[in-house]
């Protein structure tokens, strides 16, 4: 078996409805999973980039990157391994903290790792943090014995490190 | 008379002028609910538009493909939403696979009604667009011109496919002021058709410096039309040419450099040598499962050139020395002034001893049976050589197949159509129909099996309304035969509902008004295939075949194409 790792692909298409959907029947054609997913605009009017990150061996990845390039409203395709890449998360906390000694706490934790709070409430603090998904991961483990109330990550953006 | 000058019309209407604009003059459909307003439309169309009313979608789809395979121009649908939509389904994969430009033109809810569960509602975009080149839901009259005119476009450009266009009824009621301009590209749709100089010289090159080239040819010849540039490079660098099923006919069966077809049930020399070439040129081709057996074992020893208008195509199966990333018509006009003129007498009889061993083994038995039954072979050489090569012959999928593909001597372009990727039983009698209407001064005659018939047999009725002179020959022989000869060599002779208790095919035929007969015996066969082919009408033969006939040489799903058995 070929090795899988985590290939990051920038789809950049035009803005119009069923795109999304066109995109994934390639990859549910060969049961690959989508690990993250983002959608925005770029500085291109009306064209949209597509920061999609799946797991898969290199030679598949090739093909379905081909593949996505054949579908009509799609501009171009490139197909990133993380060391090519400048890539960020956005992760948000609930924590629970009940008392104000629990509070300064975490506020520590916060500062520390270069998180954002959010917002305060009597029984809890929401935290915000940009970075790799190794970043926040590492600060979902220090949170963890506080309680995480809740917690969503967005999908990875990305841009090489070197362009053209 | 092109019409685009500014006039108030209604969707409905527009979507008419559209269709003249694009010169459309061939129509395949079935009305319903949602298309009422367009077919209300067409009624005033009737003297620039043939519509042709088919028994059931399916066989609008296929009837398209058959239009499309032998013009060149895309075939065209008509249909309501819902089951009218989804019965179109199989053609539309159909065409993917073998890269046929159709365009389906559905009815549709209100937009109104949109994601309610309307009365014959189904969402057709979310259904086709794995298996459409393109497709677009019109809710806006004022979208037809452009998106038709777009639709056309990416049908027919590049590498061929279907493209379906859904129409909201309210967008066929609607009117706007109708301007129609064609589209060549869009911002996102290019086509590189031209190869790089550079790859040309190391095409040429590789060929230049070969000792025993080998030339593949596939649908891709046909599509670009490209047949005499092929035979201009093949002669001039004295080079084999195979073909794949659906490049059949690009190269003239008694070329003395043509070697036969590729693949599974193709000729012995042309896959056994395929694995002994040092250099193979392939053209307008995709290195399909069924031509390349196993591929860890496919031409290893080869360094593969290949010239491929679809980049996705592009080192999928097999690994290419040289890709020209063009047209096939100009990839080898390019190739063509830097080849050598060589002569390969050497490699060419190895091809001659090869097809020598299956002529004694497996042809000669085939086609001149002195005894027994009649065999599907025989009644395809006669019928070639009645027809000198020059008929369409439109094959259904199965044994029958094969044995047209096999047995057929194709001497003109578009002759052999039939389903190759998708292997579409039922294909036969409605691709026909279409190749006629597209072809109507060829002979075209529809060979099908007595199981494939029977799942679009109703097509019948749409060859007496329009009196279409289709010639259709059943090679009757009981039995899904394909699945019944993988049963026999395969799964130890275990018969797993493959025997077909037939009805009678010629009562059938002329309940439809189309005349027929039954052929039994050898004696009969040759002044009932003259009968056939002298009527100017609809004429059918259901001729009674060998049972348990197997189709060879043969390699066996996952073998080695080197492994191919005689018998």
């Amino acid at each position: 078996m070929p090795s899988e790792k985590l290939h990051t692909l920038s789809v950049f298409s035009e803005n119009s409805p069923g795109v999304l959907h066109r995109l994934t029947v390639i990859f549910t054609r060969r049961k690959l999973n989508i690990e993250s997913l983002t959608v925005s605009e770029t500085e291109r009017k009306g064209v949209s980039r597509f920061t999609i990150v799946v797991r898969s061996d290199e030679d598949t990845i090739l093909k379905v990157a081909k593949q996505l390039e054949r579908i009509i409203e799609v501009l171009q395709v490139n197909v990133f391994s993380n060391g090519e890449l400048l890539f960020k998360e956005i992760a948000l906390y609930r924590v629970a903290a009940d008392s104000p000694a629990k509070r300064s706490e975490i506020e520590e934790v916060a500062r520390r790792y270069g998180a954002q709070m959010l917002n305060l409430s009597p029984s809890a603090v929401v935290l915000e943090k940009t970075g790799s998904e190794d970043d926040v991961n590492s600060l979902y483990l220090l949170l963890e014995p506080f309680g995480i109330r809740e917690f969503v990550r967005s999908g990875r953006i990305a841009i090489a490190k070197n362009h053209g | 008379m092109p019409e685009n000058k500014n006039k108030k019309v209604s969707g409905a209407e527009a979507i008419m002028m559209s269709l003249l604009n694009e010169g459309v003059d061939t129509v395949f459909g079935y009305p319903g609910g949602a298309i009422m307003p367009a077919y209300d439309a067409l009624y005033d169309y009737r003297d620039r538009i043939r519509h042709v009313l088919v028994r059931h979608e399916q066989g609008a789809s296929h009837a398209a493909e058959g239009y499309a395979r032998v013009t060149g121009k895309p075939g065209v649908c008509l249909v309501t939403s819902g089951p009218g939509a989804t019965n179109l389904v199989t053609g539309i994969a159909d065409a993917i696979m073998d890269s046929v430009p159709i365009v389906c033109i559905t009815g549709q809810v209100h937009k109104k009604a949109l994601g309610t569960d309307a009365f014959q509602e189904t969402d057709v975009i979310g259904i086709t667009i794995p298996i459409t080149k393109w497709n677009y839901q019109i809710t806006n009259a004022e979208e037809i011109p452009r998106i038709f005119a777009k639709a056309f476009q990416i049908a027919r450009s590049g590498r061929p496919g279907p493209v379906l266009i859904d129409i909201t009824k309210n967008a066929q009621i609607d009117t706007f002021d109708y301007a129609y301009e064609r589209i060549e590209s869009t911002r996102s749709y290019t086509i590189i058709t031209r190869p790089q100089d550079s790859e040309v010289d190391q095409a040429a090159s590789l060929l230049n410096n070969a000792k025993r080239p080998f030339i593949l040819v596939g649908h891709g010849v046909l599509i670009s039309r490209a047949e005499e540039e092929l035979r201009l490079l093949a002669e001039k660098g004295d080079i084999p040419v195979a073909s794949t099923l659906l490049g059949l006919s690009a190269f003239p069966a008694d070329h003395p450099l043509f070697v036969g077809m590729l693949g599974m049930h193709g000729n012995y020399a042309p896959n056994v040598l395929t694995n002994e070439a040092d250099v193979i040129l392939a053209v307008g081709m995709r290195f399909d499962d069924r031509v390349t057996g196993d591929l860890a074992s496919y031409a290893k020893q080869a360094k593969i050139i290949h010239i491929e208008i679809d980049p996705a195509e592009i080192n999928k199966s097999v690994q290419a020395e040289v890709a020209l990333l063009s047209d096939a018509k100009e990839g080898l006009r390019a190739l063509l002034p830097k080849l050598e003129t060589k002569q390969r007498n050497e490699w060419k009889d190895e091809f001659k001893r090869l097809t020598e061993q299956e002529q004694e083994k497996v042809i000669e038995a085939e086609v001149n049976p002195q005894s027994g039954e009649i065999k599907m072979g025989e009644v395809v050489r006669l019928l070639s050589e009645k027809t000198k090569g020059e008929a369409i012959i439109v094959a259904d999928v199965g044994q029958h197949q094969m044995m047209a593909a096999r047995y057929y001597q194709y001497m003109k372009p578009d002759s052999y159509i039939a389903s190759g990727g998708l292997g579409t039983m039922g294909f036969g009698l409605p691709a026909a129909l279409g190749a006629k209407l597209g072809a109507p001064s060829r002979e075209v005659v529809a060979i099908v099996g007595d199981g494939g018939f029977q799942m679009t047999l109703q097509e019948l009725g749409t060859i007496a309304q329009e009196g279409l002179p289709v010639k259709t020959i059943i090679l009757n022989n009981n039995f899904l035969g394909m699945v019944r000869q993988w049963q026999e060599l395969f799964f130890d002779n275990r018969y797993s509902f493959v025997h077909l208790d037939n009805p009678d095919f010629v009562k059938i035929a002329e309940a439809f008004r189309v005349q027929a007969e039954r052929v039994e015996n050898r004696n009969d066969l040759s002044a009932a295939l003259d009968r056939m082919l002298k009527s100017q009408k609809a004429y059918l033969l259901d001729i009674k075949v060998e049972n348990e006939q197997n189709v060879f040489p043969m390699v066996p799903a996952g073998a080695s194409i080197s492994d191919i058995r005689l018998e």
